[in-house]
This record gives C-alpha cells, structure tokens and sequence, in this order.
C-alpha cells in the first residue's frame, strides 16, 4: 500500500497532541505556568500540522483526479473531529485563560486521531466519492455536525471537571492540589453552558443541513434511518437540558451530568449506530 | 388543565418519552424489517407488539399523541409567558438614581477635568455610537445616560417554538397530501403507475415515464461513479420532461421527484440480431422477447419467443417464429452456429429447428445478447418541503436571537465631585454577563482614550 505524505503528517499530529496532553497534565500537577505554555505551543504546532496535513490530503485527492474534501470516510471524518475539537479547544484556551481544560480535552483528540491510524479495521487510503456522496452538501453537512460534536466533547471535558472539583470538600486547605488548579466552579458551569449552546446550534445546523441533503438524496427530508433518529435523541436531551436551566434554573452539578449524558448520546450517534444493524443480525440468528 | 400544560416539568417529560420512544424505534426493527424479526417471537409476543405499534413506532398513534402533547405544552408555555416577555421587550429602563452604581469596582469610575454637561455630551456621543437606545436624564445628582440593546434578545425562545410548529405542521400537510412511492422501469419501458410504499396499493401519475438508457460509470479501481437513467416524461403521447436523473440529482415534473434508488437487469436482455437476404439486404436490431418485427421484404411477420444466455450449454441463442402468408416456422438461432457447424458437420440438415436460414431466402444472426436494465426510482410528492424549510430557517434565526443577543443596559452616571467630574459606568444583562463585562472594559477604555 503506498503511504502518502498526508498520513505521515497526521501519525506525527497524533503524537504531539499526544506530548501536549502530558505537558498539560504536568502543568496542572505541578501548577508551573511553563510547562503550561509549552503544552500550548506544542498543541497549537499540533493543529497547524493537522491542518497541512488535511489540506495536502485534500489537494492529493485532486491529484488522483477524484478531487474531494477530506470528508468521505470514516478515517477522514475521525481525523475531521479531532481537528474541531483542537480547534474549538485553542479558541477557549484563549478566551479563558485557562489551561486546565487541555488535560480533558486534549487526550480525545489523541484517541481519535489513534484511533484511526491505529485501528486495522479503518482504511487511510484517499477513496473515489460513491454516488450517494457526491453532492454539494456533504462539506457543509459533515462541518456542522462536527462542529457540534467537537463543542458538546468540550462540554463533557468541562462537565468532568466540574464534578472533579466538586469533590474538593475543603477549598482552603487544599490549596495546593489539582483540584484547586481548576476553575471556579461558577465560570465552569457557564463554560458548560456556552459550548452546550454552540454544540446545540451546530448540531441543529446539522441536522437541517442533512435533511436538505436527505430531500436531494434518498427522496425525504427525514425517514427515521438510525443516525438521524439519534441525532434527534441528542438534540432532545440537549433541548431539555437548555430548558432546565432556562425555566427551571438547574445549575452546577446537574449540568455538569446532562452536559456528559449528552456527550454519550453523541458518542453513539457518531460510532455507536454503526453496531445498530449488528444488534439486529444477532438477533436474527 | 391548563396549569398542566404550561408546566416545564411536562415539557422536560415529554422530551425525554419522546427521546425514548426513539431509541426504542432504533431497537426494535421497524416497518419492512419488522418481517424477519417477527418469526423470532411467539405469536402472543406478536401481537402485543403490534397492539402497541412497535413495529411502526414513528407513525404509531401514541408517538402522533406524544407529538400533539408537546405542541399543545409549547403552544401554551409560550402564550403564558409572551405578555412577560413583551413588557421587558417594550420597557423603559427606568434609572432606580445612584442605586446601580453602588459598590462599583473601582475601575468602572473615572475621574475627568472637564466640566459635567461637557462629558455628559462627550459620553452621549459615545453611547449612541454603540446602542440603539440611549436616553438621557437631568436629576439633581447629576447627568443619567443610558444606553440599551438586544431587547429583541426576549422574542427569540417564541420564534424558536413558533418554527418549531411550522416545522410540525409541514410534517402534517406532507403526510396528508403527499405520497411516497416506488417504481421499476426497464430500459424502454413506459410506465404511469406507480407502488405506494407500506402495501398501501398503487398510484396512477398524470402524466407516463419512460426509460431511454440506464447506465453505470465506474472509477478505475472499479468502485461506482454515477448511476445515470435517462427518462422522458410523456403526457398522451407528448413529452413534457426529457432529463437525466443520478443520485444526489433528482428530477421533478409537476410537482413529483423522481430519485435514482436502485437498478437491476431483465432476466432475459435484449438480442443484438442481424437479417440478411441473399447478398443484398442487411440490418441489424435490437429486440427483447416478446417483441415483432416486420421482414424487411414484408414477405412475414417475426416474432421473438425466447432469449436465452446460455441454451442447452451451447452459447447465446434466441428462439424466433416467422409467420407469412405460406408459412409458420419456430427455429433457434445460436451465437456460436459456425462452431457448432465445425463441431457437428451437417448440423442444420440434421436438426432443422437449428437451421437460421429456415425462412428462405432469409438467413438471421445472433452478434450478442446484451443485459437490459432497469432502473428503481423512488417517486414522491410533499408539498410540506417548502413550510419545513421555512420552519427551519426561523429555528436558525430563533437561536441567534436567544443564543448569540443579550438584553445589555449600560448607565453612566456623570457627577460633580470637588473640581473634579466623577463618571460611574455600571451594566446589566439578562445573560452573558461575561460578554457584558468585556463590553464595559470596552467602554471604558474608549472613554480614557478619547478623554485624554
């Protein structure tokens, strides 16, 4: 099998976002500020390499004359959401000021950049667009959706954290231990709040977007088929979280565990309808 | 009822049932599926899960009831809370005097050389660059400005819930008037009727479709291209649509898309023949079984009865019948005549059904049987599209408002304190307090700078 350049790139991207997840942990274990901007320079040296690395990956499809975005497959949709989720992850490192999240966020665009160049089952070869893809569409469908599931990845990062913080039953003492290193716990659960909001309209995005493409494609803007069913599911948890808090005011501990049930409805909804008609044959046999 | 309706604690319920019923749906194989999974079950299994409809959870009737329930929930939580939401939309800001300027950071008070009415322009100025809404207010303290924007910020939840029922309701009128259904069309077949989907029996179209070609493109390593059916859409023997239709490219005709769904090929195919008599005359033709032709002499009438791939192991054959006046013949004529003739030397005398040159003086030739196509089209009307689409984007507008506006009041107080002019700045938002802090600083810095 010929290695193109761009896998090569993307393998080395998996490793330094590896490198700046330890940065990030030794950083919040030792609370030095320098090991914090070095795992900042090495994550943001990371998404510039991923970026070179899709847009060769793109420009090489063009090459072998069966030009398309690096959007197709499952290879390239894992490599795609671990670019939004470095992305999405830079731009609240510098909103925030904080660098405490890196050390939950970062490590899931690890594991899905190893994810697809390890697993033996997921091809990295650049493939000819099958008819039912080749559509306009696809970019802005599969952008949106990503965008979204890389914003509520975010939210289930800082959900996790909230909950590690909460267990920190004596703020003052503990004054030197990881978990004081966290935010607070108010600016956490607004942090929860925005990326649920930014995921939630992505995701809304998304599915209109895929219903258009549905009307184009297979005749009806919505048939029920598995993935479109559990991105409704997900949109329906998210909607009621948002109106809990809205109505109802739920803060803080509550958020924190919707913003991580939602983040396993996404979960599944991404990988997990694949197994769907696994079910059903097993349970035809 | 209608405090039941209007709580939050029925719309959380109901988004969560709803959200259940689905992952259910995802479960339980639906619809056509259903078939194979049923003969797993016993029979009483059967039954309560058909009672229930969970062989059809998405049309069922308790999922249509779960649905109403949430429109009538959202129809009525937002009725309730309008006229609220409209006070905060329309109201005036009224200053409570120095209140809001108590235990003011230090930072957001500035301390000026300017005399009081000159900052007070001076700082109007700069509001009314920024807000949409600035008023000014002389009191005895001294000079009140306030500067407003985003109250439209509390409309936005009703646009969302209102596109939500658009949405709904475009559902509705696509599952009233509109039809989903299914078609296979041969190559050079006419079609007007077509098989509505769920054995909900058939539907006669307006108007006939005709498949010209059907036909595969492949990349070089063999995967599908495109898979292309050219149709012609013919009304009492004129066409009004001629077209190709691909997946990802439908094609409508008053109203009804037609999709490519799928394609397969006629059992038999069409034979690729060549008529010859004596040295003169020659043409070739493409036929299926089935199908007559007239002799190009007009001395009869021929008729193919059968086309075989591969007939009693000896190669592509078609078998033929000529009727005339005189006479009536039925002979087979092979592809591989010449070899069997080599093989079998006297063949056509022997076996005269094998002879084709039977109808003198015309002698026939099999060049190739070529597979005909079919192509599957999914055919459909939904005139909800356009109200779905509507629907969808005020969803999208909704959430900007609600989502990415806050209502942002800023108030500067303008005071004489000594020879000095103290100037307070002080804010409040109904969300995004971050974004309002980071206005203020904003403010404020725009306030030293052009002060200096």
């Amino acid at each position: 099998m010929m290695i193109m350049i761009n896998t090569t790139i993307l393998s080395w991207v998996t490793f330094i976002y590896f490198v700046a997840f330890v940065c990030y942990f030794i950083s919040a274990i030792r609370h030095t500020n320098l090991w914090g901007r070095v795992a900042s320079v090495t994550v943001l040296v990371g998404l510039v390499a991923h970026t070179v690395g899709l847009i060769i990956r793109w420009v090489e499809s063009y090459k072998m004359g069966i030009g398309h975005a690096p959007l197709s497959n499952f290879y390239e949709s894992l490599i795609f959401f671990s670019w939004t989720i470095v992305l999405l992850y830079v731009v609240f490192e510098w909103r925030i000021k904080h660098r405490s999240l890196g050390v939950f966020v970062v490590p899931m665009a690890f594991l899905a950049m190893a994810f697809a160049s390890l697993s033996p089952n997921i091809n990295s070869r650049i493939q000819p667009l099958i008819p039912a893809l080749q559509s306009n569409w696809l970019t802005s469908h599969v952008m949106t959706c990503f965008m979204g599931y890389a914003a509520f990845a975010i939210a289930f990062g800082l959900g996790c954290m909230y909950l590690l913080k909460s267990l920190d039953r004596n703020p003052a003492e503990s004054s030197k231990s990881f978990l004081r290193y966290l935010p607070s716990s108010d600016s956490l659960d607004e942090l929860i709040y925005q990326s649920v909001v930014l995921g939630f309209v992505f995701l809304s995005l998304g599915i209109i977007t895929g219903s258009i493409w549905a009307h184009y494609a297979w005749g009806s803007y919505w048939s029920w088929d598995p993935k479109e069913t559990w991105s409704l599911i997900t949109w329906l948890i998210y909607a009621a979280m948002l109106h809990s808090r809205f109505v109802r005011g739920w803060r803080g501990k509550r958020m924190a565990v919707l913003a991580i049930i939602g983040f396993a409805a996404v979960i599944f909804t991404y990988l997990g309808v694949n197994y769907l008609p696994g079910l059903h044959s097993y349970l035809q046999s | 009822m209608k405090s039941f309706f209007s709580s939050v604690k029925l719309t959380l319920a109901l988004l969560i049932v709803i959200a259940l019923a689905a992952v259910l749906g995802t479960v339980i194989p639906q619809q056509e599926a259903a078939d194979t999974f049923t003969s797993r079950l016993s029979p009483g299994m059967v039954s309560v899960f058909q009672k229930l409809q969970l062989f059809d959870i998405y049309h069922s009737v308790w999922f249509m009831i779960l649905m109403g329930l949430l429109s009538i929930n959202l129809i009525v939580c937002s009725l309730n809370r309008l006229p609220a939401s409209w006070k905060l939309f329309r109201g005036k800001s009224v200053l409570d005097e120095y209140d809001v300027f108590r235990d003011l950071p230090p930072e957001q008070t500035i301390m000026s050389e300017r005399t009081r009415s000159d900052e007070a322009s001076r700082l109007e100025g700069i509001l009314k660059k920024n807000y949409r809404r600035v008023e000014r207010k002389e009191a005895q303290k001294g000079v009140f400005l306030t500067g407003e924007k985003g109250n439209a910020s509390y409309l936005g939840v009703y646009v969302i819930h209102f596109s939500i029922l658009v949405i709904l309701t475009g559902m509705i009128v696509g599952f009233f008037f509109g039809f989903d259904a299914y078609v296979s069309v041969a190559e050079g077949q006419s079609v007007d009727t077509v098989e509505l989907k769920g054995g909900k029996g058939f539907k006669k179209l307006d108007f006939a479709v005709r498949c010209d070609r059907f036909t595969v493109e492949y990349y070089e390593d063999g995967t599908p291209k495109a898979y292309r059916s050219e149709l012609t859409f013919t009304r009492n023997g004129n066409t009004i649509h001629q077209g190709a239709v691909l997946v990802n490219h439908p094609a409508t005709v008053e109203g009804v898309r037609f999709y490519q769904a799928s394609y397969g090929t006629v059992p038999s195919g069409d034979a690729l023949i060549v008529v010859r008599k004596g040295r003169d005359r020659t043409h070739v033709m493409r036929i299926g079984a089935g199908q007559e032709f007239d002799l190009p002499g007009k001395e009869g009438r021929a008729k193919i009865i059968r086309v075989e791939g591969n007939f009693m192991r000896m190669g592509p054959a078609v078998k033929m019948q000529i009727q005339s006046a005189k006479r009536d013949v039925q002979f087979w004529v092979f592809q591989n005549i010449d070899e069997m003739e080599a093989a079998h030397p006297g063949l056509k005398e022997q076996v005269p059904i094998f002879d084709p040159g039977l109808f003198n003086p015309y002698v026939f030739s099999l060049i190739t049987i070529q597979p005909r196509h079919y192509t599957g089209l999914q055919v459909n009307r939904d005139p909800g599209v356009p109200i779905v689409i509507g629907g969808s984007f005020l969803l999208v507008s909704g959430f900007m408002f609600v989502f990415f506006y806050s209502h942002r009041r800023v108030w500067i107080g303008v005071a004489q304190e000594g020879a000095k002019t103290k100037i307070s700045i002080a804010g409040r938002s109904n969300k995004d307090r971050v974004g309002l802090d980071r206005e203020i600083s904003r403010l404020i810095g725009e306030i030293r700078k052009t002060g200096s």
